[in-house]
């Protein structure tokens, strides 16, 4: 067990250095000059030159890959460019709003794509089972951006029963988490049910069945845990993808949250945000990957790492 | 035990005047009027507090609040004092202005000429500020006492007072501590900075000792980024805010049918221009330039696209600065296209019009539009809609023939527009214009004088009508819509949200 983590750990460092170095390398070779997008269309030359040799983008690109690993190592990633604040505080601003988002979105998706999922697979071929098919398929097809604007359209503007868009407290939270949620609940319930419906056709159910074991007791204790391995595989991958940020949802709602944050970058070239928050995600990726693997051997304790 | 004395009716009476009381705050305040919170909604984010650090137009609405400049410009494009009481040049080069007495910073420090010298110095020393590289004509600032001061500058500049409305006055003791102080600003507005959410929310609190009698009218102003247009006006449908900016025009009907919801309009200081790259063998040709303008029926992209929300152009600078005059518009004719067209020897044409990704209200519709008007004059147009960053790098790199733009004027003032596009410092490495007569022209109106500077516009304007470096399609209409309990929102034709005057019933 201790030499697979140590294994895992440095193989997480190497992907790091690789994220970083990929990112530094792609921000500085597409198209796209930081100081022009800085400043107003009506800027000179002289003044684009100027602000980009003041950012330090003159510099060749291997010494400024020095200067940026030795800088993160101290735990500095820069001056945002566009804030002229630490590209790390800037971030981490917005990581509260980032994360009350996806734990919301999280804790939706599991609580009512399983729901869904274990009654669709239970119920088989019943009118649970067509409209679970049915909430799936629109979840998954629904586009965000539209079902975004009409829960607004809906619940801000004609019932008024919750806030349009802001960050201010759980009632703010309602809206986007129900947009956000919507794919990743499909998907998990799409998931349950197809596993459940395998297992459900195992040897040991029908054993479970025969030694009178009680249905509940089947589904919930033999047949779920057994479905759990694929599931927390596709949570663990969607937590990641919701903590990187969610840019639709953020941008509807306008929430403070780090997708949007790092999208504005993106076309504002914003080269010291767009890697720190690239890497974080990377972080946040390796760790949650590693828990993963380390929460199967908790669920089927035949896995064991060596 | 006794019931407390008092009836229902008493109670509401009571408690509403406490939180009446909670509300106003301080007595001067009730003394003066001054009730309520307005919440806007704005549709950039905002990235600083530094007013020397931005040209968004976002910051400039927000900040106002916060610092003064030496001089504000009224909507109908008249420079008022505000922390200068009186400016006049004493020759070509050298600007005087007489400060206000007795305003003070937010801190209680006074406002001096000491932060007029600090505040112009900074910003043109600094080369990191994003506003540097207008002030790098400033040859030197000095006070003369403690209310006036002399700026003397490298070459005439006779718009200095215009970029000076939009230049917020610093105390100076910003210096040595900028990251500290820019962390909670003050400044002397109307407004005392509150707390800034990044991405989300600015609060302002009204500044009870403002210099100006009787303003701000409210105790409060919240801004709120809101970037996306639907968002932005389903919160103000649903209430929650007060006015929104750069409403687009096929939202307005919706805004109009929802009850306690205004739209305002006005021209905006905007013209559209699209630039023409003038060392491609393509366009070079003023003939095919000519024809290509002769082509485009803007009255159809007036009407049918911007649903009448825009005007028509009748000079490349708009109404109200210095330097329009009634040109006339440009007409459409494609039969004359297609002479002229034939005169060039240009059969078989093909341009690239590179737009810059969803910037401007229905760009890319018009854009199709213009396409399909080319293409009945035997023009074929590669449309190439790019994200913003890469568009500007294809314009340097000269990969273009037209490219869809606007220009802003900001300051009010023209000559940015001319330095910038007409100079061939500024299009090297744009649209390749060169034109000296047109660039001695712009050097002889950056005097201060205004009768001359008239004349040397006007010319240049003639010029640049007749050569067509441009298309000039049709002036913005800048749109807002506001809550029906705002009284005095005036719609900004520069597309600034300013609260100072405005209060909420």
């Amino acid at each position: 067990m201790r030499s697979f983590l140590l294994r895992r750990l440095g193989q997480s460092a190497t992907t790091l250095v690789g994220v970083s170095l990929l990112v530094f390398v792609i921000l500085r070779v597409i198209p796209g000059d930081p100081a022009k997008m800085l400043l107003p269309e009506g800027a000179p030359q002289s003044a684009i030159d100027a602000l980009n040799r003041e950012l330090g983008l003159r510099e060749p690109m291997w010494v400024q890959y020095g200067i940026f690993l030795r800088s993160v190592t101290r735990g500095d990633f820069g001056q945002s460019f566009q804030y002229r604040a630490p590209a790390l505080r800037v971030v981490v601003e917005r990581v509260p709003a980032t994360i009350q988002l996806a734990l919301a979105a999280m804790l939706l998706t599991v609580v009512f794509g399983v729901s869904i999922g274990v009654l669709a697979a239970v119920r088989r071929g019943t009118g649970y089972d067509y409209a679970g098919t049915v909430l799936a398929v629109l979840g998954q097809s629904l586009p965000n951006f539209w079902l975004g604007i009409m829960l607004i359209l809906l619940f801000g503007v004609t019932l008024r029963w919750l806030p349009t868009s802001g960050f201010q407290g759980w009632r703010y939270l309602v809206l986007p988490s129900v947009t956000l949620a919507a794919f990743p609940t499909a998907l998990v319930a799409r998931l349950t049910r197809s596993s459940l419906l395998e297992i459900l056709g195992q040897e040991y159910i029908r054993t479970g069945r025969a030694k009178g074991l009680g249905e509940r007791s089947v589904i919930l204790r033999h047949a779920l845990r057994n479905a759990a391995i694929p599931l927390l595989t596709v949570i663990g991958l969607q937590i990641g993808t919701l903590l990187g940020g969610a840019v639709i949802t953020e941008s509807i709602f306008a929430w403070p949250g780090m997708g949007k944050l790092v999208v504005d970058a993106i076309f504002f070239r914003d080269f010291p945000v767009v890697q720190t928050v690239l890497i974080l995600s990377a972080t946040i990726f390796v760790v949650i990957n590693l828990v993963i693997d380390l929460l199967y051997t908790v669920l089927d304790p035949r896995i064991r790492y060596g | 035990m006794p019931k407390p004395s008092f009836d229902r009716r008493q109670f509401l009476v009571g408690g509403g005047a406490a939180l009446g009381a909670a509300m106003v705050g301080p007595g001067v305040a009730r003394a003066q009027g001054r009730r309520g919170e307005i919440i806007a909604g704005l549709s950039e984010r905002m990235l600083t507090l530094d007013p020397a650090n931005h040209y968004s137009i976002s910051a400039t609405s927000v900040l106002r609040h916060v610092y003064d400049p030496l001089l504000d410009v009224t909507n109908d494009d008249k420079f008022v004092p505000a922390l200068a009481e009186t400016w006049r040049p004493v020759n070509n080069t050298t600007w005087r202005f007489t400060l206000r007495k007795g305003v003070s910073f937010h801190d209680g420090s006074p406002f001096t000429a000491d932060s007029v010298v600090f505040t112009l110095k900074r910003v043109r020393d600094n080369g990191k500020l994003i506003k540097s590289f207008v002030y790098q004509d400033i040859e030197d600032v000095q006070k003369d006492g403690d209310y006036a001061v002399t700026v003397t500058t490298k070459r005439p500049f006779g718009s200095l007072p215009a970029h000076l409305t939009m230049l917020g006055m610093l105390p100076p003791s910003v210096a040595g501590g900028e990251e500290a102080f820019f962390q909670k600003p003050v400044g002397t507005g109307p407004f005392r900075f509150v707390s800034w959410i990044h991405g989300d929310r600015v609060e302002l609190a009204a500044n009870p000792k403002y210099w100006k009698p009787g303003i701000p009218k409210v105790e409060k102003v919240t801004v709120r980024f809101i970037p996306e247009l639907s968002t932005r006006a389903a919160a103000l449908r649903a209430g929650e805010i007060h006015v929104i900016d750069r409403v687009w025009p096929d939202m307005v009907q919706t805004l109009k049918g929802t009850p306690g919801v205004k739209v305002l309009d006005t021209p905006a200081l905007e013209a559209q221009r699209w630039h023409f790259q003038l060392a491609r063998e393509t366009v070079k040709d003023p003939r095919v330039r000519k024809a290509i303008s002769l082509a485009i029926d803007r009255n159809v992209i007036i009407k049918d696209l911007l649903l009448g929300y825009a005007r028509p152009v009748v000079n490349p600078v708009p109404p109200g600065l210095i330097g329009h005059s009634n040109l006339g518009q440009k007409p459409y004719d494609p039969e004359k296209a297609r002479q002229l067209l034939k005169q060039a020897g240009q059969s078989n044409l093909a341009i690239d019009f590179v737009l810059m990704k969803d910037l401007y209200p229905k760009q890319l519709e018009i854009a199709q539009a213009v396409a399909a008007m080319l293409g009945e004059v035997g023009i074929k147009v590669n449309i190439r809609n790019l994200e913003i960053a890469t568009a500007r790098e294809q314009r340097t790199a000269g990969n273009y023939d037209l490219f869809f733009s606007g220009w802003a004027h900001m300051p009010h003032d023209p000559d940015w527009y001319f330095g910038q596009w007409f100079t061939k410092a500024g299009a090297e490495k744009m649209t390749r214009f060169a034109d000296p007569k047109v660039e001695q022209l712009i050097a002889e109106g950056r005097v201060p004088d205004a009768k001359v500077r008239q004349q040397k516009y006007e010319e240049i304007e003639r010029i640049l009508w007749e050569d067509e470096p441009e298309i000039w399609p049709y002036y913005s209409v800048a749109i807002y819509a506001i809550s029906d309990k705002l009284r005095n929102f005036e719609a900004r034709r520069d597309y600034y949200v300013l609260l100072h005057e405005v209060s909420i019933a």
